[in-house]
């Protein structure tokens, strides 16, 4: 993003490595756009705590506080040292007017989180454990380069924590699923990388499974 | 220049899976967005508003289109591309705006509706939660980000139903700053600031400190700012000596002991000359004088809060407010 922001400075906050920037169901009235260092994204699911996104400079992050002020849905932890620059209602018009490309960032932003949702909840519905990995395997292999699409095989970097994470279950029943896929030849497994042999096959099952 | 396009009734402007860059906004006529339910795979129809756009999310982000847009009636269109729709945005922020609450209520209830398959309780309101979040990371030994949710349950819920506990809790964290927690956490850091020495008397003062924030936001002014004093006495260098002091000054003002609360934030003025807090001490100056009648120094103070603040701050427009109140201007 290479926009002007000198003129902000005066929003600019610094956190240090560890530090919290806020924590889930605080009230919150602000957003973030981070210029340096990274912003990790949690939030407690039951009894663990889940990495829901780490974030890079030109992400926003806590948009949800901007327009409603309700509780903080996720925590946000510098992973580095970090700067940003904070807004809240009160500048936030200011913004928009005086820096149309951050508004029109947030916008996106809004739009990736709508989708991003959207497609958790498709997945949240398939039926059974089998159809709802091979659904993660078909959103993760979606936002890969249209070259890499064009092939049957592609390589996911992902593990089976992130994998349950997305699709609802506990690890255990999330790796089993694996297995069977795995003794089945229809994917490998290197390291933290996920070999799909045939990401077509996947679509067809998931589209099978998604019409009942 | 975005293009004005006719459609005739019964034509379709695009269809669900398309990928395209177009954003339109109907101008006059009808068109119904077709698209299947998320939650049940139902048929769902929604008739465009004269004026409203669509086609807006799969254009700017890049995914194929959800919908149909299906025209029941002759219409009359305005077609954006991307760079027209971000010229029309940078030069209407209104526009935006709009659209970011529209937005932002699609997310909330997308969130709502994820939870639920998650089968995540929805029930549990943010005083309690956020009181959770602080259990938890307790019991995880993160001492640090328990730390930070328990001081922002008690900043914002000072006699909340789990005060007690939180208390209770900071008080075992400040107690053991580098925890019984195994080596290598990479929380432990987290207790910066802290003194070791003394560990415990620190401990007992922190429920002093927060005790005190309880009497003060049950409107006990004087059981107040007698636990602000005895903190600040038994720990003159305390994590929240400063904080005591100001509120204690906060207490003076709504016991409407002017004098007190002058004579306080002067000497907090004098000792801490650098404090970000600064124009909030002059604030209370303001409102002190101005209660006791003596609108010209109150108007000074005002005045200097004003110019030392960044707009939208809260102390500005309390102290502008004021200043407006006492009709100089």
């Amino acid at each position: 993003m290479n926009i002007d922001l000198s003129k902000f400075d005066r929003f600019k906050v610094s956190f240090q490595k560890g530090d919290q920037i806020f924590c889930e169901y605080e009230p919150g009235d602000s957003f973030y756009l981070i210029q340096s260092g990274r912003v990790q994204i949690v939030k407690i699911m039951g009894d663990i705590e889940k990495i829901v996104d780490i974030l890079h400079p030109g992400e926003i992050f806590g948009e949800m506080a901007i327009l409603e002020e309700a509780p903080r849905s996720a925590s946000a932890i510098a992973i580095d040292h970090v700067e940003v620059l904070e807004f809240n209602k009160k500048n936030f018009e200011i913004l928009l007017r005086g820096n149309p490309q951050i508004a029109m960032k947030l916008l996106q932003t809004f739009i990736k989180r709508i989708y991003d949702q959207k497609r958790r909840f498709m997945i949240l519905t398939l039926p059974d454990p089998q159809a709802k990995v091979a659904d993660v395997f078909l959103m993760l292999s979606e936002t890969q380069s249209a070259e890499s699409k064009s092939m049957n095989e592609i390589v996911l970097n992902t593990n089976v924590d992130d994998l349950a994470h997305w699709c609802g279950l506990t690890t255990s029943e999330c790796k089993q699923v694996i297995n069977h896929f795995v003794t089945q030849r229809k994917i490998e497994i290197e390291n933290d990388k996920l070999v799909i042999k045939n990401i077509n096959d996947f679509q067809r099952f998931v589209n099978s499974r998604r019409k009942k | 220049m975005p293009q004005v396009v006719k459609y005739k009734a019964k034509s379709i402007i695009y269809f669900e899976g398309d990928i395209s860059d177009k954003i339109y906004i109907l101008q006059s006529g009808k068109v119904s967005l077709i698209s299947v339910d998320i939650e049940n795979g139902q048929e769902l129809r929604e008739m465009v508003k004269t004026g409203e756009f669509f086609g807006v999310k799969s254009s700017l982000g890049r995914y194929p289109r959800e919908e149909t847009a299906d025209v029941l009636a002759d219409s009359v269109v305005m077609v954006f591309t991307i760079p027209e729709f971000e010229n029309l945005i940078y030069t209407n922020p209104r526009i935006n705006m709009q659209m970011l609450k529209v937005f932002s209520n699609q997310l909330r209830r997308l969130h709502k509706k994820v939870r639920s398959l998650m089968s995540i309780d929805e029930q549990t309101d943010a005083e309690t939660g956020l009181f959770n979040i602080g259990e938890y990371y307790y019991k995880n030994q993160k001492f640090k980000p328990a730390l930070y949710a328990f001081r922002r349950y008690l900043t914002y819920y000072p006699a909340g139903i789990w005060q007690g506990q939180a208390t209770d809790y900071l008080i075992k964290i400040e107690k053991y700053p580098q925890g019984g927690a195994p080596a290598g956490s990479l929380n432990q850091k987290a207790q910066t600031g802290k003194k070791p020495s003394a560990p415990e008397e620190e401990s007992k003062d922190s429920k002093l400190y927060y005790d005190g924030l309880g009497f003060f936001s049950q409107e006990k002014y004087e059981d107040a700012i007698n636990n602000f004093r005895q903190y600040i006495s038994a720990n003159p260098d305390g994590e929240f000596m400063v904080r005591a002091v100001n509120e204690i000054g906060k207490s003076f003002f709504l016991l409407k002991r002017y004098d007190d609360c002058i004579k306080h934030f002067t000497g907090m003025i004098q000792k801490f000359p650098k404090h970000p807090d600064l124009p909030e001490f002059l604030l209370y100056l303001g409102l002190s004088c101005d209660a006791k009648g003596d609108k010209q120094r109150a108007a000074g103070f005002y005045k200097k809060v004003i110019t030392m603040c960044e707009d939208g701050s809260e102390v500005k427009r309390k102290a502008k407010n004021a200043l407006k109140t006492l009709g100089g201007n």
